[in-house]
C-alpha cells in the first residue's frame, strides 16, 4: 500500500500536483478497505481522484507514431497517417462534420472527423498528412477519429492508394435474413414493399424492401442522386452498406450504390421470429375497435380511410409494444390471441364497453392486465411489428437463473 | 434514424438512477424535439426506463391540481416518481394503488439541478401498473443482467485519459455501447467495482427472496388486490422483504455513494418546493 501510495504520489508531481501523503493513503485505504476495491482500481481511481480535484484532465500519453494504414491493429491509439481521401460518404449526424475512407499503400480505412474539432475539410482525391488521430474499432472493423487535437496538413505529393473499394470487402449478395452486422457492403436482390414519408430533406426515400426471406428497412439519401424506388417493383441494389440502430437493421443507400430494375417480381416471405421482454405500451387503437366491412381496416371516428363513413363490424386486438432493454418490439394481436390472453371475449368486450358508454375501458382494462409483465411472443416479422401467433407469459425466475447472472457479473 | 422508433425503457437499478447526473440531448441540442437522455455511471442512456419495485409511499402534492409522487424501492436504493395532470393515466393509477405494493412504472428520467448544484434523478411516469413478486423478481434478474452487460464494456473500455479529444464533447456521437461506456468513464470515473457490488447485493437478496416460500405462494395477487397489503406484511416482519429491504440496502448505498444523504433531504426540499 506504501509502494501504492508513493506511486500515485509521483504521478500527481509530474503535474505539479503535491498532496500530501496521508491524504492519498487516507482515500486509498477508504477505497480499499471499506469498498472493497482492487487495489489496481483503486490507485486508478485516487489518482483521477486528485487530478480532477486540482482541474486536470489526465492527458499523459505517448508521442504519436506515423504508421501505415494496415498497422492499425487496436483501437485506442494516437497515430499520424499520410493519406488519401478516397471517398466521402454522408455524414449519419450532426456531430460528424466528415466521414469517409482513407487509403495509403497498404490499405484504406474509415475516417470520422468530429464537428466539434473544428477542423479544415478534406476534399476528396487529395492527400494529406493527419496528425495525433486516434485509431477505434466497432465490431471489428478499424476506423480513425479526427478530434480537436489533431491536426490535417496537405500534402504536395500524392499518397499511392489502392482505389477506393480496392483494400475493401468487396461487396457479396446475401439474403434480408443474413444481414447480422452493420457496416458491410453488400448487393440485394428485393422488392420494395413499402414507402414512407421521408422524414428530413437529407433522405430521398426511405421505406420496406424485402426477399424472399424477409423485409428490411431502407433509407435512400437525397445526396445519392439516384433514381426513385417504385413500390411494387423489384431491383437489384448494388454496393448499399448495413446499418444498425438498437438492434434493427437497416441498409442505406448512397452515392456508391447503384439501382437496378429486374425483370422477375420477388416474392416476399416472412419468418417466424421470437421476442421476449416487458410490456410496456398498450398502444392507441387496442382493445374494442370497428373495421370497415369491405377493406376491414379500422375506423378512425367511423370513417374509413378509403371508403368514407361506413357502418363497422366490432373486433377486438392489441397492439403493443415488448421491450427488452435493448431493442424495442411492436407487436399486433389479433382477436383470437387477444381473447385467450386477457380472458375476454369480443362480446364480453362489447359488453364492458356499452355499461360504461366508452370504448376505451377495454383498453384500460387489457392495460390492467398486461402492462409491465414480461411476455415472449412468436409470429411473422411485417414491417415494424411482430404478427403475434402465440404469447404467454414469461415463466417465474429460478435459482439456477440468479446464479447465471451471478457468475457473469463475478467474472467482470 | 431515431425518428422512426420509439426509444428503449433502459433498465437501471435504483442505486444506479440516483448516482447520474449527467444529461444531454441528442443531435443539435438547440432542437427542442432532440431526445434527451440521462447517461448513468455505467453507460446507461435513457430517454426512458423501465422499473419494477415497491412502492412505499404515495403522496399528493399537488395544489389546485392532482400531482402524485410516489417511491419506488428496489434492492440497492430508491427513487421517486411523479404523474400530474400531463399524464392522467398514470397519475390515477398510482392514484388507486394503495402502497406498500409491487409496481411497474415505465417512464422519463428526470435530471433536476437545485440552486446550491445539487442533482436529483426523479422519473416522470408514463404508464404505472401494480404487478406482483414474479415480476417483480424477473425485473431484478432482468436489471442484474443489462448492468452486468454495461459493467462488462466498462470494463474494457480504455482509460478515459485517451479519449480526452472527443468524449467530452456534449453534442452526441452516433451511439454505440462502447461510446457511451467511454463517455460515462470519462464523466464519472466510474468505479465499477461499486456497481458490480450493488449488482451482486441485488442478486444475493433476489435469492434469498426466492428461498422464502411466502414468494411462492404469492404468484398470483394481483387479482386479489386487498389481500396484497396484509400478505406483503409478515414478510417486511422478517426484515427482508421490500417494507424492509429499504431501510437496509439503504444503509449500503449510504456507505457506498457519500452523496446519497444529502439526495435525500434535497428531496424532500424539492418536493416542498413543487
Amino acid at each position: 500500500m506504501k509502494e501504492a501510495v508513493d506511486q500515485i504520489r509521483s504521478r500527481l508531481k509530474e503535474q505539479n500536483i503535491d498532496v500530501p501523503e496521508e491524504e492519498i493513503s487516507a482515500r486509498l485505504g477508504m477505497l480499499i478497505e471499506k469498498f472493497r476495491v482492487p487495489e489496481g482500481e483503486a490507485r486508478r481511481s485516487v489518482l483521477n481522484y486528485f487530478l480532477k480535484e486540482h482541474g486536470v484532465v489526465p492527458t499523459a500519453r505517448s508521442s504519436t507514431e506515423k504508421v501505415k494504414i494496415s498497422e492499425i491493429t487496436s483501437a485506442g491509439r494516437w497515430v499520424d497517417l499520410e493519406a488519401k481521401v478516397l471517398d466521402l460518404w454522408e455524414p449519419a449526424n450532426d456531430s460528424i462534420s466528415q466521414t469517409g475512407l482513407i487509403g495509403d499503400g497498404s490499405g484504406s480505412i474509415k475516417f470520422v472527423k468530429w464537428t466539434r474539432a473544428g477542423l479544415p475539410n478534406l476534399e476528396a482525391g487529395k492527400s494529406y498528412l493527419l496528425k495525433n488521430v486516434v485509431t477505434d474499432e466497432y465490431n471489428g472493423r478499424f476506423s480513425v477519429k479526427l478530434n480537436r487535437t489533431s491536426r490535417i496538413e496537405p500534402l504536395e505529393t500524392e499518397v499511392e492508394a489502392q482505389a477506393a473499394g480496392a483494400g475493401f470487402q468487396p461487396t457479396k449478395e446475401l439474403k434480408v435474413v443474413e444481414i447480422e452486422e452493420p457496416g458491410r457492403w453488400i448487393d440485394l436482390r428485393v422488392k420494395v414493399v413499402q414507402l414512407w414519408d421521408s422524414s428530413s430533406d437529407s433522405i430521398s426515400q426511405a421505406g420496406l424492401i424485402g426477399d424472399e426471406t424477409g423485409s428490411i428497412k431502407f433509407v435512400k439519401w437525397a445526396r445519392a442522386e439516384l433514381p426513385d424506388l417504385a413500390e411494387g417493383k423489384s431491383y437489384l441494389l448494388n454496393n448499399v452498406a448495413t446499418d444498425e440502430f438498437q438492434g434493427r437493421f437497416s441498409v442505406k443507400l448512397n452515392r456508391t450504390s447503384h439501382i437496378q430494375e429486374l425483370e422477375e417480381d420477388i416474392e416476399v416471405g416472412s419468418q417466424s421470429v421470437e421476442f421476449s421482454g416487458a410490456l410496456v405500451d398498450i398502444q392507441k387503437g387496442s382493445g374494442l375497435i370497428k373495421r370497415c366491412p369491405t377493406c376491414k381496416r379500422s375506423l378512425s371516428k367511423g370513417i374509413c380511410g378509403e371508403h368514407g363513413k361506413v357502418e363497422g363490424t366490432y373486433d377486438l386486438r392489441i397492439k403493443a409494444v415488448l421491450d427488452d432493454g435493448r431493442r424495442v418490439q411492436d407487436i399486433l394481436l389479433n382477436r383470437e390471441t387477444t381473447e385467450h390472453l386477457v380472458d375476454m371475449t369480443l362480446e364480453e368486450a362489447k359488453q364492458m364497453a356499452m355499461e360504461a358508454l366508452d370504448h376505451e375501458i377495454v383498453r384500460s382494462s387489457i392495460e390492467n392486465k398486461l402492462l409491465g409483465r414480461y411476455f415472449s411472443v412468436k409470429g411473422p416479422r411485417v414491417d415494424r411489428y411482430i404478427l403475434v401467433e402465440a404469447i404467454e407469459e414469461m415463466a417465474p425466475i429460478a435459482e439456477g437463473d440468479v446464479d447465471d447472472i451471478m457468475h457473469a457479473v463475478e467474472a467482470i | 434514424m431515431a425518428g422512426f422508433s420509439r426509444e428503449v425503457s433502459r433498465r437501471v437499478f435504483a442505486g444506479e438512477l440516483k448516482s447520474s447526473n449527467y444529461a444531454f440531448r441528442d443531435g443539435d441540442p438547440q432542437h427542442q424535439y432532440a431526445p434527451q437522455y440521462l447517461l448513468t455511471p455505467t453507460g446507461a442512456r435513457c430517454n426512458r426506463v423501465f422499473l419494477v419495485g415497491t412502492l412505499t409511499e404515495r403522496d399528493d402534492i399537488g395544489g389546485d391540481t392532482e400531482y402524485w409522487r410516489g417511491r419506488i424501492v428496489d434492492p440497492t436504493g430508491s427513487v421517486l416518481i411523479y404523474a400530474g395532470q400531463y399524464q392522467p393515466e398514470a397519475a390515477q393509477i398510482l392514484a388507486n394503488i394503495e402502497p406498500p405494493a409491487f409496481v411497474a412504472v415505465v417512464g422519463k428520467p428526470n435530471l433536476y439541478q437545485t440552486d446550491d448544484g445539487n442533482v436529483i434523478i426523479s422519473v416522470r411516469a408514463e404508464a404505472i401498473q401494480e404487478v406482483d413478486e414474479t415480476t417483480r423478481n424477473q425485473w431484478i434478474l432482468d436489471a442484474a443482467r443489462r448492468t452486468q452487460e454495461r459493467l462488462k464494456v466498462l470494463s474494457t473500455t480504455g482509460p478515459a485519459p485517451v479519449s480526452e479529444g472527443f468524449s467530452t464533447a456534449d453534442q452526441a456521437q452516433p451511439a454505440s455501447p462502447a461510446m457511451d461506456a467511454e463517455r460515462a468513464l470519462d464523466h464519472y470515473h466510474t468505479d465499477i467495482e461499486h456497481f458490480r457490488q450493488m449488482v451482486i447485493g441485488a442478486l444475493l437478496s433476489l435469492k434469498q427472496d426466492l428461498g422464502r416460500p411466502a414468494g411462492e405462494v404469492r404468484s398470483e395477487p394481483q387479482f386479489a388486490p386487498e389481500a396484497g397489503p396484509s400478505e406483503k406484511k409478515p414478510d417486511s416482519s422478517k426484515g427482508k422483504a421490500e417494507g424492509g429491504a429499504r431501510a437496509k440496502p439503504k444503509g449500503n448505498t449510504l456507505s457506498g455513494w457519500p452523496n446519497e444523504d444529502k439526495d435525500e433531504v434535497e428531496v424532500f426540499n424539492l418536493s416542498k418546493k413543487s
